[in-house]
């Protein structure tokens, strides 16, 4: 057997490695943010802004401070360093000083001995406010003699992307489509309402469990608020209840923090709810004018897109929408003439920021509709229009980057294709009042931040009694990403993943992986962790041919040893070798790193290369309407997701699974209407019924810079079900909508307009 | 003022003096420690904060503490005492990859046994409709509902294995 028979044959990658921790989740003992605080920490809460928009004259807090029970109540006065934070750009105050400009704007903290009394406390505070003109709407808020927001004005950001001669495509044009989308604000709805808890340990650092996507980014915002230098604070991530993008801002930390550190108790706070939903950050709401050329062949020719954005009172990570918005609007289609405008404003609406997919979601509801009505137009299916569009090796993107690798778009077309024919050729009978219909939603996603540097980095080390400790600053939200990494280090050391001991997201005890978001964890971080892995290897090897005396080149490891493939039956332990290289001063620590290779993007063109590899998808949906009730009933949805690898297929298909049921949910029901959403009574999420079967066909066209091949698949899983409902919808009705979500009233004004173009009869 | 309150979890007796406004939830999590009950919304919209009271599936986040004097509570970490054992449903909630981030695993844990308390061979309209107030953002639903049917089938087995003998 050669030695690289033997790894294959050892080999975690694409093996459903058991998730770890599903043990302590199954019976009760993983400790969840508001799981840890000990009974004598104090409680902290907040007073939040019951205006929009509003200057504050004053904040008495005598009454309050009166208050049995109250230990402090504290104000922006209290904070001692930089009271302004945030992902990107630092527009948001911890605690609203000169003024508030959302619902739900945060202006004091009650600390108490219990959450009753810190209410109690709270009610007592008296603002005084002077009510300022409020903007709900984005192009409102643009427009001269609008009132300013922020100082520096309400624009937030705006990207362009110009390729080729769009104005003369548009001339030349056989066909033209242009139509205006809007998405609705959403909210994350992870299950798990913000907690943590804070407290000073022994070296007088503040330590504070927290339920985060972000430890390092929150380590360094918290050290900022506090005038602190970035090592006082430790942030460690408790098991979080999922994050979605919402938990990449600071949503308890800097409270927990800001109380520990002027009171120096042990603080605990936890968001009911409600506040989750009045506070953290939502999806953005874009309205996307969206103009298509293409010839009679259906080969696109130009796009002219224009895109809205609503960023809300702050940014959180709204830059990164406003781009990757604009980089995604062609879809995974090769448009050689492109004219692309993203612009964001500031409004007094919910904060805007990242869920999952960064703006992708929402332009892929656009250009898959647009793809449809273009083949309506041209008489192609929507099969084939995609199949002549779809990018493939060597075409270039918006950005004018060049694919050369891992292009699986056209691979995931093709397996849906036969399901798609199949579904299609069933009819409708004139007469029936349950219309049935099938679309199509295709799209790409960028892996990783935009245009700009986002490393990651581990450490591997071998241990004195031969196990193996990796540390990874990742956070893992529940999407899986500890066992994948664990599967990675283990394959490259050849042993297996219970051999690893997996330390991480605790600034404390690791190094900066950067965020969980961007479908970027497997990728960039297993990158990161492989290159560890494989300097130990290298450190490991070395060692033991000195041991052996053998040629290096032939030794192998297995199960925590390591052999020597030339037939001479000699062989070395970890152990042996952690114990010779520890007494010689070697060391059995290495640092792994990895930053994928991108440009940033020009700022007048566009032009650059955004992300290092992408990933693709196609997704079929079969719905069915009916035609009395508006009923939208989805009854299978087919998602063949090209990954580049996939490292653990459960833990792929159970992205994509519940991908699909978020997507759904996009599509059909969830809408978030500042100032009338409050709980989970009015924001409805799919439920059991409403889940068709998901059949995933999961597609491998290895990406040579990924881990084992692998890109990456959390956003990815959600974006293409939307756009296939809704074109399933169109399909079935002979109508389209062009707002989301397609909720009962907009069905029914679908099918009233399909009924009047004669495509089936309503009435009897 | 305060009540007094006798009453069973997961078999062990309990004797509290609380508050007549506090919940079952509040009371479990806070004053017994077993966290693995959670709180997920605290107006009865999500399942995750379901426990058995004499059997039957409640939301704790609704029921006053008050309210289970001389009752008795089954609680997640009841579910396999020994910690050795997995029940079958938690069993086939790692066989089909029914967990993501488990923020809602206790509470489809509890409704799940619920609904296997009163049948063992329940149909997938079924299964969907006893867990319709259990919430999930992670997962789909789907594996869930694939691993409630593979439990009732080893319960089934299970107890047809107990009769034989
Ligand atoms: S916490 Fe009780 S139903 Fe949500
Ligand atoms: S696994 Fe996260 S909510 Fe169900």
């Amino acid at each position: 057997m050669t030695a690289a028979s033997i790894k294959e044959k050892q080999s975690l990658i694409g093996t459903s490695v058991p998730r770890i921790g599903v043990d302590g989740k199954l019976n009760g003992k993983a400790l969840f943010s508001n799981d840890v605080a000990p009974k004598n920490s104090l409680w902290v809460k907040a007073l939040r802004s019951e205006l929009a928009h509003a200057k504050i004259e004053s904040i008495d807090i005598k009454d309050a401070l009166n208050t049995p029970g109250c230990v402090a109540i504290l104000t922006a006065q209290d904070i001692p360093g930089n009271n302004s934070f945030g992902i990107i750009n630092k527009d948001q105050p911890l605690l609203a000083g000169s003024k508030v400009r959302f619902v739900g704007d945060p202006v004091a903290l009650a600390v108490a001995i219990s959450e009753d009394v810190a209410e109690l406390a709270l009610s007592k505070i008296h603002v005084t406010y002077t009510e300022l003109a409020s903007i709900f709407d984005p192009e409102e808020s643009l427009a001269p003699g609008s009132p300013f927001i922020h100082e520096k004005g309400n624009l937030l950001g705006k990207r362009l992307i110009k390729k080729g001669a769009p104005e003369l495509a548009f001339e030349k044009a056989d066909v033209i489509i242009e139509r205006t989308y809007q998405t609705t604000c959403l909210e994350h709805a992870y299950l798990e309402p913000d907690a943590g808890y804070a407290y000073f340990d022994s070296d007088g650092k503040i330590v504070i469990y927290a339920s985060t996507q972000n430890p390092h980014y929150d380590q360094a915002d918290v050290a900022s608020l506090l005038g602190l230098e970035a090592d006082r604070v430790r942030i460690i991530q408790t098991n979080t209840g999922g994050g979605f993008g919402s938990k990449l801002d600071l949503n308890t930390q800097g409270f927990l923090g800001l109380a520990c550190y002027l009171l120096k108790k042990p603080v605990r706070m936890v968001f009911s709810r409600e506040e989750a939903f009045l506070c953290t950050s939502k999806r953005h709401p874009l309205k996307i004018k969206y103009k298509s050329a293409a010839s009679k062949d259906g080969r696109l020719l130009a796009i002219d897109v224009k895109i809205m954005g609503d960023t809300g009172a702050y940014a959180s990570y709204g830059l990164a929408v406003v781009s990757r918005s604009a980089i995604h609007a062609t879809g995974p289609y090769e448009v050689p003439n492109v004219s692309i405008e993203s612009v964001f404003a500031y409004t007094n609406n919910p904060i805007a920021g990242a869920m999952r997919g960064f703006g992708v979601p929402q332009v892929a509801f656009a250009h898959e509709s647009q793809m449809d009505l273009l083949a309506e137009a041209l008489g192609v299916s929507p099969l084939e229009i995609r199949r002549r569009n779809a990018l493939r090796l060597g075409s270039t993107t918006a950005t004018k980057q060049e694919l050369t690798a891992s292009v699986g778009i056209q691979t995931c077309i093709e397996a849906i294709a036969p399901h798609y024919e199949a579904i299609r050729n069933k009819t409708n009978s004139k007469d029936s009042k349950k219309l049935k219909g099938v679309g199509l939603g295709c799209m790409m996603y960028g892996i990783g931040n935009t245009g700009t540097q986002n490393p990651s980095t581990a450490q591997v080390e071998l241990q004195s009694n031969g196990g193996i400790v990796l540390y990874s600053g990742a956070a893992d939200i529940g999407q899986g990403s500890s066992t994948v990494l664990i599967q990675i280090v283990a394959t490259e050391l050849g042993v297996g993943a219970e051999k690893i001991t997996l330390v991480n997201a605790d600034t404390g005890l690791t190094t900066s992986a950067g965020a969980t978001s961007a479908s970027r964890q497997t990728y960039i971080s297993g990158n990161a962790a492989l290159d560890a892995a494989r300097k130990l290897k290298e450190a490991i090897l070395t060692e033991a041919a000195t041991m052996l005396k053998a040629n290096r080149k032939k030794l192998y490891m297995k199960n925590g040893n390591v052999l020597d493939s030339s037939g001479v039956d000699s062989s070395v332990s970890f152990e042996q070798i952690a114990n010779k290289a520890k007494r010689e001063g070697r060391p059995l620590k290495w640092q792994g790193f990895f930053d994928p290779d991108t440009t940033p993007l020009d700022p007048e063109t566009g032009q650059g290369k955004p992300y290092a590899t992408f990933a693709f998808a196609a997704q079929i949906a079969e719905v069915e309407v009916d035609i009395l009730t508006a009923e939208v009933t989805v009854k299978k949805i087919i998602a063949a997701h090209d990954v580049g690898k996939a490292i653990n297929p459960e833990s792929v298909k159970g992205q994509i699974y519940g991908g699909a049921a978020m997507g759904l949910g996009f599509a059909l029901m969830e809408e978030f209407i500042p100032g009338k959403t409050v709980s989970l009574k009015d924001y409805h999420i799919p439920t059991f019924s409403d889940m068709p079967p998901v059949e995933c066909l999961i597609i491998e066209e290895p990406e040579p810079t990924g881990p084992f091949g692998a890109k990456g698949v959390g956003e990815p899983a959600l974006i293409p079900t939307a756009p296939a409902i809704l074109n399933a919808i169109a399909d079935a009705l002979g109508s389209r909508i062009y707002s989301l979500p397609a909720n009962l009233e907009r069905v029914m004004k679908a099918i009233h307009s399909g009924a009047s173009k004669m495509k089936f009869r309503l009435n009897q | 003022m305060k009540h007094h309150i006798n009453f069973k979890v997961n078999g062990d007796d309990y004797s509290l003096a609380v508050d007549p406004w506090r919940t079952l939830n509040e009371v479990i999590r806070e004053d017994l420690n077993l966290t693995g009950t959670k709180l997920g919304c605290g107006t009865g919209d999500c399942g995750a904060c379901t426990v058995l009271l004499d059997g039957r599936s409640v939301s704790s986040c609704l029921t006053l503490a008050v309210s289970v004097n001389g009752k008795s509570v089954m609680t997640v970490e009841g579910l396999a005492p020994s910690g050795e054992e997995l029940h079958p449903i938690q069993e086939a909630l790692i066989q089909t990859g029914g967990i993501q981030c488990g923020f809602c695993t206790a509470g489809m844990e509890m409704s799940a046994l619920n609904l296997l308390n009163q049948t063992l061979s329940p149909s997938e309209t079924e299964i969907k409709s006893a867990l319709s107030g259990n919430l999930c953002r992670c997962t789909g639903y789907n594996q869930i509902v694939e691993a409630i049917s593979m439990a009732a089938d080893k319960m089934r087995d299970n107890a047809a294995e107990k009769e034989e003998q």
